[in-house]
């Protein structure tokens, strides 16, 4: 049975984690200042629709498709369960990441810089998922003397509202720079990082086996998660976290614009440099200690009768530390690294074939590099595009990204400007539409703004 | 012209994008018959008993000896848990044969399974292995536990001859537990 739903391919697997190639450096959308503060936009003032200047969604799984396990091939779904266990990779990572702008606007200033500001909120989830847990939830632990290791276990999650306020300067006619200040607002936030630690089971000398928790350090910061004061969440109290009632923090992009020559251009971004204070609803979980357990040894002394689970108990306690710490911690935002290096070409000619723009080219192409560094996990992504001037309405971008999930990922960008209004759509993975359910990402972003434009 | 050209490029491009906005058939109800088959070991008790442990103040035999563990046994892993192998490996150096028998009791008190077979461990035996399963029609036991007790029978000798506290002899005793589950949808 064959299912037009491109509506599960927009929102089917949760996408890749923040890498908006199609969007990035597109058509001179206001958004692309969130993007590259250093962008070039040719707006009198701007003003985006509020909640719907950009809504986007991101998310991706890099181990397996839904299709992998779900066919209806006739394959027994435990086969398709074990063949997608095989081609785990030593560590898979599953990423979700959601922004929703709620307001954003920008006028240009008497000295010809362009300030643009707005607020949105976003959801960030990344978890990376080492072989060895699958493996020991799916195979036990049967194998002798094999180490499960927590050593790749990662993730973090967090919901923020932010605040922003940037400003995009012409240096000359080469240099374009630009700068954003934000302020972070924690709903909730989770982290757990740089864990270590291993389970094996070996041969005993008192038993049959002896087993091991060893170096085990695992820490999971929380705030916004556990509440002991009778706080209730519901939309009000997200509300009022969003709005600078949570854990703060501040934060900096910084971006360029460099055109080589007449016809190259070279751009680059650092997004999200900053941190979040969090100190509301702290509470985090340590573990710590080396543990080791050959059984219970029976004594069958009635006279002096033992608690054996109690003393078991009580000799785990005394290996690996077990804490609950309620003190404020720093998370740092995973910073974005955004590049591109673009060759302009094509002048715009009317019917009568007078040029109608010397400084326009119709057509774009380049390569694009786009890089998240986090302590959870870091990754690049390498864009090629074509960005073309269909007619004077609609502009179009297409891209082909290789990126940890796929080698074959096509996305294309739509933005129409009639009068003052602009419609975006953006998307990518488009070559799993035949098959949304094989995607292992996807994303798109898509808005309405309302942009004035110098008459001259 | 050219324009009109990657105009009429573009519009195909959608219009055929739009076409592939499909799905190969699939189908989410093969999850009802997905089963994860995983097993796992646990060492359990171990025993390194000489004469002193089978005689008491009077330095004469005990018969009959036991012991008690009340690990918490939780719920969650009922519906999933399918069977249990207990591997029991002994070595008896005495001259004498023994038992073990392992007792489930519940909250009450009260035996409410008994581990089979009962564990014989011949005089002068080296090591063997015995294999004892709960079968997953007993597995319910195992959560109505609240202890388990275990219980060593000496038996009589056949020459009258009694253990004395000089008696060198060792009775070792190596266990472990294989846990095997189903995880599927309940």
């Amino acid at each position: 049975m064959r299912k037009c739903s491109l509506f599960i391919f927009l929102v089917y697997a949760i996408g890749f984690g923040q890498n908006k190639q199609v969007l990035y450096d597109f058509a001179g959308l206001p958004q692309t200042l969130l993007l590259n503060p250093g962008a070039e936009v040719e707006n009198k003032f701007h003003i985006g629709l509020p909640l719907f200047s950009q809504v986007s969604a991101q998310g991706g799984f890099t181990g397996f498709s839904a299709y992998d396990i779900f066919a209806d091939n006739g394959i027994d779904i435990n086969d398709k369960i074990k063949a997608a266990v095989n081609k785990y990779g030593t560590a898979e990572f599953v990423a979700f990441n959601q922004q929703l702008e709620v307001l954003s606007g920008g006028f240009r200033l008497p000295n010809n810089d362009y300030l643009s500001f707005g607020f949105y909120e976003e959801v960030d989830f990344l978890a990376k998922i080492p072989r060895d847990m699958v493996d020991l939830f799916y195979e036990g632990n049967t194998v002798i003397d094999r180490r499960y290791s927590i050593k790749k276990l990662a993730a973090r999650a967090e919901m923020v509202g932010v605040l922003h306020a940037g400003l995009s300067k012409k240096i000359n006619e080469k240099w374009n720079l630009g700068a954003r200040a934000k302020i972070y607002s924690g709903v909730f936030n989770i982290n757990s990082k740089s864990n270590s630690g291993s389970f094996y089971t070996e041969e005993g000398t008192q038993n049959m086996y002896r087993q091991h928790l060893d170096n085990v350090n695992f820490l999971m910061q929380t705030s916004g998660i556990f509440f002991h004061d009778g706080e209730e969440i519901d939309v009000s109290y997200v509300k009022s976290k969003l709005l600078f009632g949570g854990n703060l923090g501040v934060g900096v992009d910084l971006g360029f614009t460099h055109h080589y020559s007449k016809q190259w251009t070279i751009t680059g971004s650092i997004l999200d440099f900053g941190f979040i204070n969090n100190s509301k609803n702290v509470e985090s979980f340590l573990y710590k200690g080396d543990y080791q357990v050959e059984g219970v040894q029976l004594s069958f002394d009635p006279d002096n009768p033992e608690d054996y689970w109690s003393d078991l108990k009580d000799d785990f306690d005394n290996s690996i530390l077990s804490d609950t710490l309620y003190k404020s911690y720093i998370s740092f935002r995973p910073v974005k690294l955004n590049g591109s290096a673009s060759y302009s070409f094509g002048r715009k000619y009317d019917d009568c074939r007078f040029l109608i723009d010397r400084g326009l080219y119709v057509n774009k192409m380049g390569f694009q590099l786009f890089s998240t560094v986090g302590a959870v996990h870091s990754y690049v992504a390498g864009t090629l595009f074509f960005e073309r001037w269909i007619n004077k309405h609609l502009q179009t971008k297409l891209t082909y990204t290789v990126d940890p999930y796929s080698f074959s990922n096509v996305g294309l960008g739509l933005s129409t400007h009639i009068g003052i209004v602009n419609l975006y759509v953006t998307a990518d993975n488009l070559l799993s539409l035949n098959n949304i359910y094989n995607a292992k990402s996807a994303s798109f972003q898509m808005g309405i703004n309302f942009i004035f434009k110098d008459k001259n | 012209m050219k324009n009109i050209k990657i105009k009429k490029i573009a519009v195909t491009a959608l219009v055929i994008l739009s076409l592939m906005g499909c799905t190969k058939d699939i189908d989410f109800n093969q999850l009802d018959d997905a089963n994860i088959h995983t097993a796992f070991i646990s060492t359990l008790i171990y025993l390194n008993l000489t004469a002193p442990d089978f005689l008491n103040d009077f330095n004469q035999e005990i018969r009959v000896t036991s012991d008690f563990i009340e690990p918490p046994i939780t719920d969650e892993t009922k519906p999933y848990l399918e069977k249990v192998e207990f591997t029991v490996i002994t070595k008896n150096t005495f001259n004498r044969n023994f038992k073990l028998s392992i007792t489930f009791y519940d909250a009450f008190g009260a035996p409410i399974y008994v581990l089979q077979p009962i564990i014989n461990v011949p005089e002068n035996s080296s090591e063997l292995t015995t294999i004892i399963e709960i079968p997953k029609a007993d597995i319910h036991f195992i959560y109505n536990t609240r202890y388990f007790g275990f219980t060593i029978l000496l038996s009589p000798s056949t020459d009258g001859s009694v253990i004395l506290i000089s008696d060198t002899s060792k009775f070792d005793l190596k266990s472990s537990a294989k846990l095997f589950f189903n995880y599927r949808k309940i």
